[in-house]
């Protein structure tokens, strides 16, 4: 592998090596786990009913912490940054979010839509099966 | 001891499926006894069997799929028959049969003959046009293709022992489920699917991992052909929409087996969400399948016409946005289920939208087409016939595209002619003319040109023949998958439609016919230069069959059209840069692994589906402990020397030259034989391969997103069935918070302790690694001991997954996290285990690399999931 090659592309999950890698690499998993830690008790916090956080926007709360933990977890721990090494790597997460976020939100769109125009399932069912 | 199996199972009462079933075991035995007594085991064994060889790979995916169609087409032939005959009367089918054929029909022609046919090509031709000598993971390769072969084993199978689906090719509950369908047919679909679909998410991986991290030096994303770029595409689209069918499916076997309740009628299940996601993946498939024929056609109507391809950057576009919008388009195969006019009236637009970069495509072949010098071979009149053919299936297309339309033609015959139209007229022709146009490069002499003319002008009329009636029958309001009918007007079409299919018969023949024949004449159609077509990319530049390690030198690129640049240099173009000679090159070592495993995955296929438990772990053992022998491997590569590289290289040159002495002064021929010289790199641009690390992480990391891919199929069936719970306990009686904060507070210290691992690793410090390591066990073992005592506590309050749907997919998305767990402490086991006996060889680190990127994703997920199922359940 020539230097260049290094210098383009970076594996995923890799932090920089050489001198001074170990207390970088210590510092950069003890921030990550601080963060992740904080946000995991706010969320719970957040969830166990406080006053704090106006009650119809508890869920966005949550949703709002969820996706930052999953971003510090993906910093802080799988690595990944937005160096142009890293192009590669972001590109793809950003197909797999994409997908993702077309299957869940599709899929609940379409069968919120459904329910609400064709009733529950288990009512028309058993309709058609009275006869 | 043998489950349902008995020996009854083997339908003698039934004369059809018992004569072919007696048919297909005299041919296969007949196959197996001349191999054994012609000798041909071992060599079969050495070469073929346990060939990581990503050009052997192919031709064993193209043979697979090409068995395949035969089986498949005397499926079309029995219902087409049917169809002519059954007019008042009930034909020679009886209905249960009936059923079971148009059932395989859509399995195999889709999965068994498509998918490999496709991804038998991408497997010949990729490595070559990037300019590589192999794909990113050729042992994973082999176990894809024995994966794929294993699905075809038991659906084959199904035939002599037992019955296939009766439900239509994609399995829609509630007629799938146990209640309708209490036999063996559903499973034996089920369990062929999720075997080969493994198989199919591998070769996806392996071929994104290959196109991004593996091209020649100086091949730069807009230097690769075109069919290199559909195949990214297609296989993108294997990454993401494999996962959603194996969900599905997954969540109808846990139906099945063991009393779910995701799409059942009662307890809340939903089957409409069954249709929701199958086609979540089932219209990404079909672009899977026609994006690499597009591909083919790229390469084929550039290189007939004489003329670089028009607009390669609108066709790259094209690709990509295909590529997107392929996955918003699911809902137009169920505008009639009821979702309303926003929700139609969006997807109905999506839909008509994505014919754009069609269209786009098709004006792009005509001009590369307009004022070139067109040479009509066989590839050729494929890609003519299919512009023409898929014009008009992409048309009706845009028809059925609009909702009201489709609720006249849903389910009627014109939706069948319409994709038989694309499917035929597109995905055949392509895999056609793939196989015609690069079959010279694989076996190094030609396919006979008039029988297969003869065979592409009976395989297009007969299309029209067969299936232009059936556009009309549509109209005429004939539904789909018909056993009998009693319209008198219907008649004459199905007779017309019935002569279409024997004339793709006889275009078949011819088929057959021309590889005798040709195999038979090869030496007067050898191809010598390797370039038969007069080529523009570089799997031409190599010898015909090209040689294990396709290019002794990798080629350095300088533009599109890579090896048309060699053989029509530009003026100002120099001749090429000083000799630097041959480097030693690895070559990976043949392997069992795929054929092993597939061995166990048959049983443990077979043992699932007539439910011989015994059998099932067995396999499931085996083919873990095939994978750990396979790890183990010290020796994965054989080295090939820069001196024993040249002398195998030498014959080829020295042909080469030869044959460009014979030839006038200044043919390409001169140029290719200066070019095939050792010289050196030219490092403008991509550098090449990225390193091993780079490669094997990357395809890790892939295969990660397929996950989270997974999990979002699970995760919407439980946001969907969330509110199910038919009259049972909801989530805020159900969960214990407390619990589930210590679960996390336990996974994220593992994960903590993990990265620790990683760290010490990294410093080589044994100790350290394997005291980390044992941390992150036993706390991922922690967390799993507190899970399962949740599911028992809930399972002993009658809260189990049986109980509702909202609690199936809560004991489905909870559990596979949980499954997950499991494996990466398995897999843990495993790499300390390597780290012990092995220290910190390079591809043990990257192993650990692989398992720590595995173990971090995991919380990922769990923060998904203790946010919206416990968190979000359970707020006041």
């Amino acid at each position: 592998m020539s230097d260049r090659d290094q210098a383009m592309d970076a594996a995923p999950g890799d932090q920089g090596a050489g001198p001074g890698a170990f207390a970088k690499g210590l510092r950069n998993y003890l921030i990550g786990m601080a963060l992740a830690a904080g946000l995991t008790a706010a969320a719970f916090w957040v969830a166990s009913g406080t006053n704090l956080v106006y009650a119809p926007g508890v869920p966005m709360a949550l949703a709002a912490l969820a996706v930052a933990q999953m971003g510090v977890h993906l910093v802080f721990f799988l690595h990944i940054t937005t160096g142009p090494d890293n192009t590669n790597n972001v590109l793809a997460l950003a197909f797999g979010v994409l997908v993702v976020g077309i299957v869940i939100s599709g899929s609940l769109w379409i069968m919120y839509h459904l329910n609400a125009n064709m009733g529950s399932m288990a009512g028309m069912m058993s309709l058609q099966t009275q006869r | 001891m043998f489950g349902k199996l008995t020996w009854s199972a083997i339908p003698l009462d039934q004369p059809i499926p018992m004569a072919a079933s007696v048919a297909m075991i005299l041919a296969i035995s007949g196959l197996l006894t001349w191999v054994t007594v012609k000798g041909h085991w071992l060599y079969l064994w050495r070469e073929w069997i346990t060939s990581v060889d990503h050009k052997r790979i192919g031709v064993m995916y193209c043979l697979l799929a090409l068995v395949m169609l035969l089986r498949g087409f005397s499926d079309a032939i029995l219902m087409r028959s049917q169809q002519a005959l059954a007019y008042h009367s009930p034909g020679y089918l009886p209905p249960a049969h009936y059923d079971q054929i148009f059932s395989a029909h859509g399995t195999i022609m889709i999965f068994f003959v498509a998918m490999p046919f496709m991804i038998g090509l991408m497997n010949f031709v990729l490595p070559l046009q990037l300019g590589v000598r192999d794909v990113a993971f050729p042992t994973f390769n082999s176990v894809s293709f024995w994966l794929t072969a294993s699905g075809v084993l038991l659906v084959n199978l199904s035939l002599v022992i037992g019955e296939f689906a009766k439900t239509g090719w994609l399995l829609y509950p509630p007629l799938s489920e146990l209640a309708y369908s209490p036999g063996v047919g559903v499973d034996y679909d089920l369990w062929a699917l999720q075997i080969s679909g493994v198989g199919t998410l591998l070769t996806g991986i392996n071929f994104v991992t290959t196109i991004l991290k593996m091209r020649a030096p100086g091949m730069s994303y807009l230097r690769m052909p075109m069919f290199c770029w559909t195949a990214l595409a297609s296989s993108l689209l294997i990454v993401a929409a494999f996962p959603i069918l194996t969900a599905t499916l997954a969540m109808l076997l846990l139906d099945r087996y063991l009393g779910f309740h995701f799409f059942t009628v009662g307890h809340g299940g939903n089957p409409m969400m069954f249709v929701n996601l199958i086609w979540a993946w089932g219209h990404p498939e079909v672009y899977i399948l026609i994006l690499p024929a597009f591909g083919v056609f790229s390469e084929v109507i550039s290189t007939f016409s004489g003329k670089p391809l028009f607009g390669y950057r609108s066709m790259v576009i094209a690709t990509l946005a295909i590529c997107i919008l392929s996955f918003m388009v699911w809902l137009h195969h169920f505008f009639t289920m009821g979702a309303g006019a926003d929700v139609n009236g969006f997807f109905g637009v999506m839909t008509m939208i994505i014919a754009v970069p069609t269209g786009v495509k098709i004006f792009n072949w005509l001009f590369t087409m307009w004022g070139g010098r067109l040479r009509f071979d066989t590839p050729m009149l494929w890609a003519i016939g299919f512009m023409i053919t898929f014009l008009i299936g992409g048309m009706t297309g845009v028809l059925l595209a609009v909702p009201p339309a489709d609720f006249v033609l849903h389910n009627s015959l014109f939706l069948v002619a319409h994709f038989h139209n694309v499917v035929i007229g597109g995905v055949l022709f392509g895999a056609f003319a793939g196989y015609a146009y690069w079959f010279p490069k694989a076996f190094g002499f030609r396919l006979h040109e008039g029988l297969g003319k003869a065979a592409f002008w009976f395989w297009l009329i007969g299309f029209y023949v067969a299936f232009m009636p059936l556009y009309v029958l549509g109209l005429e309001g004939m539904t789909r998958r018909m056993q009998h009918y009693d319209v008198p007007a219907w008649r004459p079409w199905l007779l017309v439609a019935a002569g279409g299919a024997v004339l793709i018969l006889i275009g078949i023949g011819f088929q057959i016919v021309q590889l005798v024949v040709s195999i038979r004449r090869r030496d007067s159609l050898r191809d010598l230069t390797g370039d038969p077509w007069d080529g523009r990319s570089l799997e031409w530049s190599t010898a015909s069959p090209p040689p294990t390690y396709n290019f002794a030198i990798l080629p350095r690129v300088e533009g599109l059209d890579a090896f048309w640049r060699v053989k029509h240099p530009l003026p100002e173009q120099g001749a090429p840069v000083a000799t630097a000679g041959y480097a030693a090159i690895e070559i990976p070592r043949n392997s069992p692994t795929g054929f092993v495993t597939a061995f166990f995955a048959v049983a443990l296929g077979f043992a699932l589906i007539w439910h011989i438990w015994w059998l099932a772990i067995t396999g499931l053992v085996g083919a873990f402990a095939t994978f750990v022998v396979f790890a183990w491997r010290d020796r994965t590569e054989d080295e090939v020397s820069a001196t024993a590289l040249a002398r195998l290289d030498a014959p080829r040159r020295a042909a080469i030259e030869a044959l460009a002495k014979e030839r006038q002064k200044g043919s390409w021929l001169t140029r290719l034989g200066e070019w095939l010289r050792p010289s050196k790199r030219l490092n403008d641009g991509h550098p090449g391969p990225a390193s091993k690390r780079i490669t094997v992480a990357y395809g890790f990391w892939i295969f990660l997103l397929s996950d989270f891919i997974l999990f979002s199929g699970f995760y919407a069936a439980y946001a969907v069935l969330s509110r199910s719970t038919a009259g049972g306990p909801g989530a805020a009686r159900l969960f214990d918070l407390k619990t589930v904060a210590i679960e996390t507070a336990l996974l994220l210290m593992s994960s903590f302790a993990c990265g620790m691992a990683t760290l010490a690793s990294d410093a080589r410090n044994l100790l350290w690694t394997q005291a980390s390591y044992v941390v992150t066990g036993l706390l991922g073992l922690s967390f799993l001991g507190l899970e399962f005592s949740e599911f028992a506590r809930m399972l002993a309050m009658g809260a189990g997954p049986d109980r509702s749907a909202f609690l199936s997919a809560f004991f489905a998305l909870v559990g596979l996290h949980g499954l997950h767990v499991s494996i990466g402490l398995l897999w843990l086991g495993t790499v300390m285990a390597q780290v012990w006996a092995k220290g910190f060889r390079p591809d043990i680190q990257r192993r650990g690399l692989c398992f720590a990127l595995f173990w971090h994703a995991l919380d990922i997920i769990w923060v998904g999931i203790f946010t919206n199922v416990y968190l979000l359940g359970t707020i006041p």
